[in-house]
């Protein structure tokens, strides 16, 4: 006889061995709170989006826009204002549309699918985040070099110009390799498990 | 209205907490951790119940949320400090019922279950509670030939576990 039918004959008997808890036991944990990992992501979703949303607030009042402004780029930077808080909300929205749909009573491969694509909307919001970032970068500096008169007059004369190009973008690369590094560590931790196991299901429908 | 759908809930939870407790039992090492996934499948239990219809039966509903939950939404507290491991308390089914032999046998295939992975245990544990194909697949979301596939060869894993 295989040894899967050894132990389904047995495994009815171990319900004598199983706990029993009382009606005042279970009572008390539903008051309990969850410490599920959709709530993480929830939590930490939050927490991106009110950390990458507040970046322009945080530019605005360190000052970093005013002198962008008296490089006469200040239709620029109203767009581009714009345009991030239009990224922000369609992200909200497509996020809260996605975590909504995250329901125990769905089967296993479809739960773990809403859960990734949850997750997936907070990380592609942030590498639109990231692009848009170096964008801009690239863009005021461009502009900055090329057509502002500082530049133009020549204080800048003991460093060439490509000279500035090469820094600012190894600059911008690094800056986007230690983001992505530090997300890699964070979500491949909290999601490592749930990866692993939507594969495997995938797997079986090959 | 609360009160009543309360008390409704953890009525329905007593009486069929042993689908429950054997989730733990295949997906956890000791009792910290056991009780640690309880719970959360209580809550998880809970926070879906106001959605549950009554047109299925309420294990049949459990089975789905317990699993999912095992799998999917739970995380091992910080606080689960390793205690006792199951293998020495573990599975009291009253000695006098089994000679040694028996029980030595059981005690290898349960060893042999947690050796596999999160899925193949699912799978598993819903066949011991004599589940359908049909039944396996709908939870699982898979296809009824593929849950039969893998169940064969989660059959042939533990053969190998079980002699190396």
């Amino acid at each position: 006889m295989d040894e899967l039918e050894v132990l389904k004959q047995h495994w009815k008997k171990q319900e004598q061995g199983l706990p029993k808890l009382s009606y005042d036991d279970i009572y008390k944990m539903i008051l309990k709170r969850s410490s599920s990992m959709v709530k993480w992501i929830f939590i930490i979703s939050v927490l991106e989006f009110l950390l990458w949303g507040s970046l322009d607030v945080f530019f605005r009042v360190n000052g970093q826009y005013d002198e962008i402004k008296t490089s006469g780029m200040e239709n620029y930077l109203t767009i581009s204002s714009v345009v991030s808080y239009g990224i922000l909300i369609y992200f909200i929205i497509r996020f809260y549309l996605n975590y909504k749909k995250i329901q125990t009573t769905d089967s296993a491969k479809v739960l773990m699918q809403n859960i990734l694509k949850t997750r997936n909307t907070v990380k592609l919001y942030v590498w639109v985040n990231l692009s848009f970032l170096a964008i801009l970068f690239l863009t005021t500096m461009s502009y900055s070099i090329f057509f502002t008169d500082d530049f133009q007059n020549g204080d800048t004369k003991e460093v060439p110009v490509w000279m500035i190009m090469v820094t600012a973008v190894i600059v911008i690369i690094v800056f986007i390799a230690v983001i992505a590094l530090f997300y890699r560590l964070v979500y491949g931790i909290l999601t490592r498990r749930l990866k692993k196991n939507y594969d495997e299901l995938e797997q079986l429908q090959m | 209205m609360n009160k009543e759908l309360e008390h409704n809930f953890v009525t329905h939870l007593e009486q069929n907490q042993n689908i429950v407790h054997k989730v733990c039992r295949i997906y956890t090492h000791d009792i910290e951790s056991h009780n640690d996934l309880f719970q959360e499948i209580t809550i998880q239990l809970w926070k879906a119940f106001p959605k549950f219809r009554g047109d299925a039966k309420f294990s049949t509903w459990m089975y789905r949320v317990a699993l999912n939950t095992a799998i999917t939404l739970y995380r091992k507290s910080k606080r689960s400090i390793p205690t006792t491991d199951f293998d020495t308390v573990d599975f009291k089914i009253s000695a006098e019922e089994y000679d040694d032999e028996e029980e030595q046998q059981l005690k290898l295939m349960y060893a042999a279950v947690k050796e596999l992975n999160d899925i193949e245990k699912a799978l598993v544990f819903l066949y011991l509670e004599d589940k359908s194909y049909r039944d396996i697949s709908e939870t699982m979301g898979i296809t009824e030939v593929n849950a039969r596939v893998k169940m064969n060869r989660v059959k042939t894993k533990l053969k190998k576990i079980l002699n190396p």
